[in-house]
């Protein structure tokens, strides 16, 4: 899912710091990474719902849920995140709790359907 | 949590479900009737070439379509007056509501790639927006740009300006210029500057602008009446329902929140009635639809309301912030400096 966009290299040489990445190809690679952020939040909460986690135990799955995904991103950069991202922490936190609300939402409405009645 | 509920499994059955997928569905819906109720796009075009508007052919096409366009936005009085051409009044108010974010837009291209163009290059195109003219000059160009018959005058002009912005005199570079200067003088003082005032004037004449007020009121209603009637909905059929739990312990300050309509103090606070199951689809279900629809759906409610608060704000103000920043830009030419680039790279190829 992660960045099949190819961006232009950014040089990160010491000769010169001008920035000659592509903006359409950055945003759509942002774009896949909140795409992706998005589509894992939502099934990381289905998953927390049918195991049945209940107070922190859930909370700590979506972290490591998005750590994963992190790590998921940054291995389909081929590790080198310079090339397709301006910054590492784009990449390692962008979006981090802004799939949180999906993420409660459907492990809320998995833990229901399976749990409680 | 004291003791637990015993909830039947029909309120799963006909409740729960049916609420998610009906709230899904119903943004579904709202999606594509937003789409429908888009209004035509005639004047985006017009938006979307004024951009880069074509440069006109003629000389007279030359001095009256960007007077009209561009300064036109500043001065219609002064158009009006002068040139008593009513019948372009209308283009004028049409354009105005799109013009200074385009402006800005063009401005900030020309910040962000200030280095790949050359000094010189890069200086007529930053006084074609932030140009600021002395009275005299003003004075001047004005009946000059009334006036302009010849060629020669326009070179003579070109020349002057050309020695005040430290330009190269050289006619050659002046021709290779002639355009954009034509431009600056056209526009008399630069894109972005705002004379003192009009400013209230401009934001005036951006809000009466019937095609955008009423856009602004069909996205509106396409978002209004589908949440007004899916609330009725809810309120009617499920009204008194305890329908889903959430698994984590809350406050009791969630109470009003999560178990909005009824009105029972005993209860755990994890449990969430029916209608504030309906408030939590509402708001959490933006990521879903952002996947299923698209980055383009409409129902992201918070954006729409920046636009809306957008809409409210000085387009002077911005138009200014835009001239003070490109102002400062401190430019300085990239191409130099690839030969270096280009041998670092290659070197690491070869190496």
């Amino acid at each position: 899912m992660a960045g099949h966009n190819e961006s232009e290299k950014k040089q990160s040489d010491s000769t010169n710091d001008l920035q000659t990445f592509n903006g359409d190809n950055l945003q759509s690679n942002m774009k896949v990474i909140y795409y992706s952020r998005t589509f894992l939040s939502i099934i990381g909460g289905v998953m927390a719902g049918i195991l049945g986690f209940t107070g922190l135990t859930g909370f700590i799955f979506y972290f490591l849920i998005m750590a994963i995904t992190s790590v998921g991103l940054i291995a389909k950069a081929k590790f080198s995140v310079d090339s397709y991202f301006d910054s590492w922490n784009r990449v390692a936190f962008d979006g981090f709790l802004g799939g949180l609300m999906s993420f409660v939402l459907f492990w809320t409405f998995a833990y229901d359907i399976v749990h409680i009645f | 949590m004291a003791e637990d509920l015993v909830l039947d499994r029909a309120i799963r059955d006909w409740v729960l479900i049916p609420l998610s997928v009906v709230m899904v569905l119903i943004g579904v819906l709202r999606y594509f009737v937003s789409k429908l109720m888009r209004s035509s796009q005639v004047p985006d075009a017009k938006i979307i070439r004024e951009g880069h508007v074509p440069l006109p052919l003629t000389l007279s096409l030359l001095i009256v379509y960007p007077i009209h366009l561009y300064s036109g936005y500043y001065h219609c009085t002064w158009i009006l007056t002068h040139s008593s051409s009513f019948f372009f009044f209308g283009c004028v108010c049409a354009f105005c509501s799109s013009l200074p974010r385009q402006v800005i837009l063009r401005a900030r291209n020309l910040r962000g790639a200030a280095n790949f163009i050359p000094p010189k290059s890069f200086r007529a195109r930053r006084l074609y927006f932030s140009n600021e003219l002395v009275l005299e000059e003003c004075l001047h160009l004005r009946e000059g740009v009334l006036v302009l018959q010849s060629r020669s005058w326009l070179v003579g002009l070109s020349l002057k300006l050309g020695t005040l912005a430290n330009m190269g005199s050289e006619l050659a570079d002046m021709r290779a210029m002639g355009l954009v200067w034509l431009w600056s003088l056209v526009s008399e003082n630069g894109l972005l500057h705002v004379p003192k005032g009009q400013a209230q004037n401009a934001q005036a004449q951006m809000f009466s602008d019937p095609n955008m007020a009423m856009d602004m009121m069909k996205k509106n209603l396409s978002m209004i009446i589908p949440q007004t009637l899916t609330f009725a909905w809810v309120n009617f059929f499920f009204s008194g329902f305890v329908a889903a739990k959430i698994p984590f312990p809350l406050t009791q300050r969630f109470r009003s929140m999560l178990q909005n309509g009824i009105d029972l103090s005993t209860v755990d606070v994890s449990y969430v009635s029916s209608r504030s199951w309906y408030f939590l689809n509402l708001f959490g279900l933006r990521g879903l639809f952002s996947l299923i629809l698209g980055e383009e759906n409409a129902t992201d409610d918070t954006q729409r309301m920046m636009q809306m608060s957008g809409f409210g704000m000085d387009p002077t103000k911005s138009l200014g912030a835009e001239k003070d920043s490109l102002d400062i830009v401190q430019h300085e030419w990239a191409l130099p400096k690839f030969e270096q680039r280009a041998e670092a790279v290659l070197r690491k190829l070869t190496a």
